[in-house]
């Protein structure tokens, strides 16, 4: 095999058709750029899972009742269901907060909004039992156990409220996976369109080199390997795009704060790889079948 | 070098066998006109040499080679023993007169400084020495089925195919192109030509195959094109 013999042919290949081979590459690099996005926002999520999950609280709100007379849950009710909740299996830690300190609790969070915490007193607030599981997932039980119990107002599980935000992630995912799919069938189309070009446009060339007794690998290989060649260059652009969104968009929401970094080295390990072999995969492949389907040897 | 026992050839949209019951034997060294009206069969015999056809019925072995039985990778193989040269010259017109031929070997996988030797070489037996740089529209139709044939001829096939080579070309070079096809002939090559040109055949003097509705109606050792015709 003289490579570069087979090097040659490829680039006139793909110098060529020029105009197949930019949409070609474009097509690929979209492609791979919202797959990029879709295997980021699937890590993101279970670092967010990881993060979020271990503070998830279920908070059993007490009754006025108790809320006004019992400063310390020492009298029988709030006692009895602290104890019991203690009790449970799958439970952590309960912790209990009186009204006074969920007022001071909400002072602090509504600090900017000085009307609203002049309209609320200490009375408007329950106090509660803050409930920590051992296993977050299983608070369906205990939000069970004690909504309507004798001096339970109301059970309050925060994985609700986060499973919203992760429904909202994951929907974004799938969105992502979707258009990245989308993407790939008009990249594969492309691929098998342009190697077919190709092959017409150097079909001569083709006809002489079966009939002086070229093997497959010789004349197939330069179509296989354009596909390949574009496939690379549409995976390193997709890595590109991918890496100017993470700095000019990504950065000013993923600040680590409430939403985890996206560092630059989980762009470039392990997705870049990543696409890098699907794309170089699924071209060769691509080009492949077509030459077989297309193509007479 | 060549021989079809009992070859026929049905072509799936044609009622009638391209071929039917063929049997010729041909000789290392020898020169062979087939000759025939078109629709005799004269492309499907030589496609069956080459293996782009395989027979319905019949045994074809080109030199060793059991040629309906050759594995699909071993083609190349017998290919590589053909050398083929046709009416339309089929030259790359991007490429040089040198490149042309140098492209036979590159394909093959033949070392650059091999490809380097043989190809003047080659280029001087077909008289084409000062013309490597020219590209084919540049050059008379001659000249053009002189690189074709320089193409075919470089990897020194055991057996040359001719299919109508003289067919677009003036008697007079017509004339040349035969002096060269027996000039490879008296190398040792077994040139097996497929003709329409009664003048050609007529002053051979050599052995003549006639094909008519596929099949073979005459085989002279030293034949003319039609007696009484």
């Amino acid at each position: 095999m003289r490579a570069s013999f087979v090097f040659s042919e490829v680039l006139t290949g793909l110098r060529r058709n020029v105009t197949m081979t930019i949409a070609m590459i474009l097509t690929t690099a979209v492609s791979l750029a919202m797959l990029g996005g879709g295997l980021l926002a699937v890590r993101t999520l279970d670092k967010m899972k990881a993060n979020f999950m271990a503070d998830v609280e279920v908070s059993v709100y007490l009754t006025d009742d108790i809320s006004a007379n019992d400063k310390a849950c020492t009298q029988g009710l709030c006692q009895s269901l602290r104890q019991k909740l203690q009790g449970s299996a799958g439970v952590e830690s309960v912790v209990f907060e009186n009204r006074d300190q969920a007022y001071d609790r909400f002072k602090k969070i509504f600090e900017s909004q000085p009307e609203l915490v002049a309209l609320t007193g200490p009375e408007s607030l329950p106090a509660s039992l803050h409930v920590k599981l051992k296993d977050p997932d299983r608070s369906e039980v205990i939000v069970k156990e004690y909504t309507g119990q004798p001096g339970v107002r109301k059970v309050d599980d925060q994985k609700k409220f986060l499973d919203r935000v992760f429904n909202a992630f994951n929907g974004a995912r799938n969105l992502a996976f979707l258009a990245a799919l989308i993407m790939a069938i008009a990249a594969l189309l492309l691929i098998a369109n342009t190697i077919q070009v190709s092959a017409f446009t150097r079909r001569t060339e083709v006809g002489i080199m079966r009939l002086v007794g070229a093997t497959r690998w010789y004349t197939q290989l330069p179509f296989l390997l354009e596909a390949v060649v574009a496939g690379v260059v549409g995976a390193v652009l997709g890595v590109v795009f991918l890496v100017a969104v993470k700095a000019t968009f990504l950065d000013s929401i993923f600040t680590g704060e409430v939403l985890p970094k996206i560092t630059m080295l989980e762009v470039l390990f392990p997705v870049a790889p990543i696409l890098l072999a699907v794309s170089v995969v699924i071209s060769a492949i691509t080009g492949y079948v077509t030459l077989r389907l297309y193509v007479r040897h | 070098m060549i021989r079809l026992e009992e070859v026929s050839k049905v072509y799936k949209t044609s009622t009638r066998p391209a071929l039917e019951r063929v049997s010729v034997d041909i000789d290392k060294g020898e020169f062979v006109f087939l000759i025939g009206p078109s629709g005799s069969g004269k492309s499907t015999f030589l496609r069956l040499l080459l293996r782009e056809e395989v027979p319905s019925k019949g045994r074809v072995m080109v030199s060793n080679f059991d040629v309906a039985k050759l594995a699909r990778r071993r083609v190349p193989r017998l290919r590589q023993t053909i050398g083929c040269v046709f009416q339309d010259f089929r030259l790359l017109a991007n490429k040089t007169v040198a490149e042309n031929v140098a492209f036979a070997l590159e394909v093959i996988g033949k070392p650059k400084q091999t490809i380097r030797k043989v190809v003047p070489e080659v280029l001087e037996l077909v008289g084409l020495d000062g013309k490597a740089d020219r590209l084919p529209n540049e050059l008379s139709g001659g000249e053009q089925q002189r690189v074709a044939i320089a193409r075919a001829f470089v990897n020194r096939p055991l057996v040359l195919l001719a299919d109508e080579p003289t067919g677009n070309l003036d008697p007079d070079t017509s004339q040349d192109i035969m002096l060269l096809l027996e000039r490879i002939n008296r190398t040792g090559t077994t040139v097996l030509m497929a003709t329409h040109d009664h003048s050609i055949v007529d002053s051979m003097r050599r052995r003549v195959v006639e094909l008519q509705l596929g099949r073979v109606i005459r085989d002279d050792a030293r034949g003319v094109y039609g007696i009484g015709r």
